[in-house]
């Protein structure tokens, strides 16, 4: 019912193109994440979703209605298309108490008396914020000024919600919490939902899929698992998770999807699957999840490539030492539960775990 | 659910008739004078030819061009005396431990709320010639060791007046608000006053040089004093020249007259466009309260207690001793060192007052127009504020620029081409005789006064509050409405202490446009004054003096509020 489609969707910033004729579909009751570094065009996207900002070209749908058409010029201003956005400053009217914010938007609507008093109580209890009706925003702590706001934005039922940044304003333990909060909600509200998100975690915890952003472009789009596990390329790859990266050439031509293998500067070879087809002494980029490498010699096992790594610092992080490694391909990165033994190891790196990238020049 | 819609697009209209309104009141003025410097005779007779003569005639006046060069003393004087006065008072209360440093910095900005007129009638009743302490010093002098009516004592008296300005922009100023820059020099080895005069007035150039352009540009136009003190002494200046030859019915001078206005209207743009560069150069707005804390000041050590004498001295000879002797003229037959005040004592002043019907009119006129015309002003000016920081409005920068435009146009030239302007336009000429005249020219003259109240405070409520209005279903209007205008109360009650008091002490534009029926305290103050009426004047001035101090007062304790820093 409620599909939202960006066809082609342009906005320019004097000469910086901020969104790069992106096109996306969210299928109704779909919970979709815009997840990307600061000035990757997520806010201008939602921005340009909620009628806040006109973009330059493109198209923007949702279900029968139309909310933007370059061709016929169309715009419909923001207060016409019954969007829900909780803004990342939670933007609570200061002048207004919990009660009057949640009930100004339906005041607009002409809803009013008993049914108005409904929906408030009904609104406020499903945010767990009852208790607090009458306090003004100033009075409330951050995670109730983000309750309120969702409240707010909830109660006159918006075809489409929006998040900006919702959790980016609390602190990391609160964080945690409305996460999880947010996480519980979206499954009773069933809202096709448009969430813009730097975070990582954020983005794969709640959502059913990811859309990975990149200097106005979509990198990538997929379900977290995929996004996670078979990035689209390094970008994403690092941006998603921690990640390290090795490199080298190709020994021999690939197949996309084979399992090629990248010869390191000190001659050292790794398996791993090449991500697209690869030539015979093409610049290549093994990235591995520290996750999937071992250390020493002693744990390593079949399936798997051995490569000669120095430590270079080691830094306890409470519960985990943190190690870099110097490789011939570059410095691995990862966790482990005991301080490094001795100065040079082995790195185990399986065969079946990393993804070859070919560099792009 | 879709939003239920309230209209499509029904800002269109109101935001083009606001804009409409500010152009037609903006330019009012503005065109018949431009219009009368370029025909031949005057506007309201017919078969006007276009001519340059005016301006051929008005540069041919060995008369202009004295009125200019003492324009231009007068100014340059003012200027300096203010900025000395006014940085001086800077340094030393916002940067030294002398004591009572806060309560003498309030009492400098005195002068500010009072207008220029009054402050000199205060003089006048000090210094003048039969002034209180002249007569006190006649004995040990044999002639007046002052005289008010030179450019010199003109100039002194709108130092005086004008310093709180240089004072505000220099205590707001980074060379005064961040004391790190000065710990720096101390800490490498700079004594006090090296540190003072490399590093602390350095940092200062900036608000002073700021300050100097605008004081020197409200100097240019000012009528007040030269119109008190220059008129006996025959000095005249632009502001002075254009008052008598248009009230003096010269008829056939409309066009140098006019072109003359034309003239003080050109170099007041020059100035004001040189303002907005420099604050374009520095801050673009300039945040005045500055730190909670107070740096830790310079020791003056010895030179504490000369320091707060020297700022008493100042304060009390300055301000406090000639506004106590205006009241206290008010409340006496008769002023004078010879006699004990308690014998003169008198309520006549005030029982003249009511039974002087135009004196009557005026009270009840200045009240009407600052509570009814403030208002008005006050929802003009936020309606702009909001149209030009929180609308899709296509021309909101432009409409910015108009409304602020009337910064360059001095209150004489806008007073005289209101004047025109009834003369020109048929029918209207009975408007001259209301209120209305005088609320419509002051709210025109005093647009950027109110903006600049409203503006700043507008520019602090976060756009995710109209955001957030908007995209849950409320137009542009119900926006402004329900969540910026309430949200701009603080603003708008500042704009209207602000208007009110400008209001209440406008007199320069009144000048021009008063008639009977639309006399204003101004105006009647300065009649009486040249009748030789000084009992009635100042009462008006006490009258004035009360008003005005009890708003203030009131927008500070109730509202909270903080006029002029």
């Amino acid at each position: 019912m409620a599909e939202l489609i960006l066809t082609n969707l342009l906005r320019r910033f004097g000469p910086v193109i901020a969104v790069n004729g992106i096109s996306l579909t969210v299928a109704d009751g779909e919970f979709v994440s815009l997840l990307g570094p600061s000035g990757c065009g997520k806010s201008t996207t939602l921005a340009a979703i909620a009628g806040l900002d006109r973009p330059d070209g493109g198209r923007i749908q949702l279900g029968p209605h139309t909310f933007y058409d370059s061709d016929s010029g169309l715009f419909v201003p923001p207060e016409r298309r019954n969007c829900g956005l909780v803004f990342q400053s939670y933007a609570l009217w200061p002048h207004m108490t919990v009660r009057q914010n949640v009930a100004f938007p339906l005041d607009l609507r002409k809803i009013k008396g008993a049914e108005a008093q409904r929906r408030i109580e009904e609104v406020l209890s499903l945010v767990e914020m009852v208790s607090f009706t009458d306090r003004y925003p100033h009075q409330l702590s951050g995670g109730q000024q983000q309750r309120v706001a969702l409240a707010r934005t909830l109660v006159y039922q918006p075809e489409l919600l929006l998040l900006d940044e919702p959790l980016s304003n609390l602190d990391a333990k609160l964080r945690d919490r409305a996460r999880a909060w947010l996480a519980e909600l979206r499954h009773r509200l069933k809202l096709t939902t448009i969430y813009v998100t730097h975070d990582q975690i954020e983005a794969l915890a709640l959502s059913d899929r990811v859309v990975v952003m990149n200097g106005g472009n979509i990198a990538q789009i997929g379900t977290p698992q995929e996004i996670y596990e078979d990035p689209a390329d390094p970008f994403v790859a690092d941006f998603i998770g921690t990640m390290n990266f090795l490199k080298g050439e190709a020994e021999a031509d690939a197949a996309g999807g084979a399992t090629a293998r990248m010869r390191l500067p000190d001659g050292g070879v790794v398996q791993a699957r090449a991500h697209g087809p690869l030539r015979r002494g093409d610049r290549l980029t093994l990235a591995l999840r520290p996750e999937q490498l071992r250390v020493g010699s002693e744990a390593a096992g079949a399936g798997g490539t051995s490569v000669s790594a120095k430590v270079v610092t080691s830094a306890y992080v409470g519960g985990a030492y943190q190690v870099a490694y110097a490789t011939a391909g570059g410095t691995m990165r990862l966790d482990q539960p005991m301080p490094p033994d001795g100065e040079v190891t082995t790195l185990w790196v399986p065969d079946d775990g990393g993804i070859l990238f070919r560099e792009t020049t | 659910m879709r939003a239920v819609s309230t209209g499509r697009g029904r800002e269109a209209p109101i935001q083009y008739g606001l804009a409409l309104l500010t152009v037609v009141l903006v330019a009012a003025p503005l065109i018949p004078i431009l219009y009368q410097a370029v025909i031949d005779r005057p506007l309201y007779d017919s078969g006007q030819q276009f001519t340059l003569n005016n301006f051929v005639e008005l540069a041919g006046t060995g008369e202009f061009i004295t009125v200019l060069i003492n324009t231009f003393l007068f100014a340059i004087a003012t200027t300096v005396i203010a900025q000395v006065l006014g940085t001086g008072a800077a340094v030393l209360i916002g940067r030294t431990d002398m004591p009572y440093a806060r309560l003498i910095g309030e009492m400098f900005l005195w002068p500010i709320y009072v207008s220029a007129l009054i402050l000199s009638f205060g003089w006048y009743a000090m210094y003048g010639p039969s002034g209180y302490l002249t007569l006190l010093l006649s004995p040990v002098f044999e002639e007046s060791p002052w005289d008010l009516y030179t450019l010199t004592g003109m100039a002194v008296m709108a130092g005086v007046s004008l310093a709180p300005v240089a004072f505000l922009y220099c205590t707001a100023s980074a060379g005064i608000a961040d004391p790190a820059l000065e710990e720096a020099a101390r800490v490498s080895g700079a004594g006090t006053m090296r540190t003072l005069v490399r590093i602390t007035l350095p940092l200062l150039k900036p608000a002073i040089f700021y300050s100097a352009v605008l004081n020197f540009t409200v100097a240019l136009e000012l009528l007040s004093i030269p119109l008190v003190f220059g008129g006996p002494a025959n000095i005249e200046v632009l502001s002075t020249f254009l008052l008598r030859n248009v009230i003096g019915v010269r008829q056939s001078g409309q066009g140098t007259v006019a072109t003359a206005a034309v003239f003080l209207l050109v170099i007041v743009c020059v100035l004001v466009w040189l303002q907005a560069r420099l604050l374009g150069n520095t801050r673009r707005y300039e945040t005045l309260g500055g730190k909670a804390t107070r740096p830790r000041p310079f020791a003056l050590n010895a030179l504490r207690i000369p320091a707060f004498l020297l700022a008493c001295t100042y304060l009390l000879f300055a301000v406090m001793l000639p506004l106590g002797t205006l009241i206290l003229r008010a409340f006496t037959s008769f002023l004078s060192p010879l006699v004990p005040v308690s014998e003169v004592l008198t309520f006549d002043n005030f029982t003249g007052l009511l039974a002087f019907d135009v004196a009557h009119r005026s009270i009840v006129n200045s009240f009407l127009i600052s509570i009814i015309g403030g208002a008005l002003a006050t929802l003009l000016v936020a309606s702009i504020a909001i149209v030009c920081h929180r609308s899709e409005f296509p021309f909101r920068k432009a409409l910015q620029y108009i409304a602020l435009f009337p910064r360059a146009v001095p209150g004489v030239v806008a007073g005289l081409g209101f004047f025109y302007a009834l003369t020109m336009i048929p029918g209207i000429g009975g408007i001259r005789n209301t209120i209305w005249i005088m609320i419509i020219a002051f709210t025109m003259h005093l647009i950027p006064a109110g903006f600049g109240a409203v503006a700043p405070i507008l520019l602090q409520i976060s756009p995710d509050l109209d955001r957030a209005a908007r995209v849950k279903g409320a137009d542009w209007l119900t926006t402004s409405r329900r969540i910026v205008l309430p949200l701009m109360k603080p603003a708008l009650v500042a704009c209207y202490t602000i208007l009110f008091i400008a209001f209440f002490k406008e007199y320069s534009t009144a000048m021009f446009l008063f008639a009977p029926g639309s006399e204003v305290i101004g105006t009647t103050q300065l009649n009486l004054w040249t009748g030789g009426e000084m009992g009635q004047a100042a009462a008006l001035a006490a009258i004035q003096i009360a008003v005005i101090g009890t708003c203030v007062g009131v927008a500070r304790t109730v509202f909270g509020v903080r006029l002029y820093g």
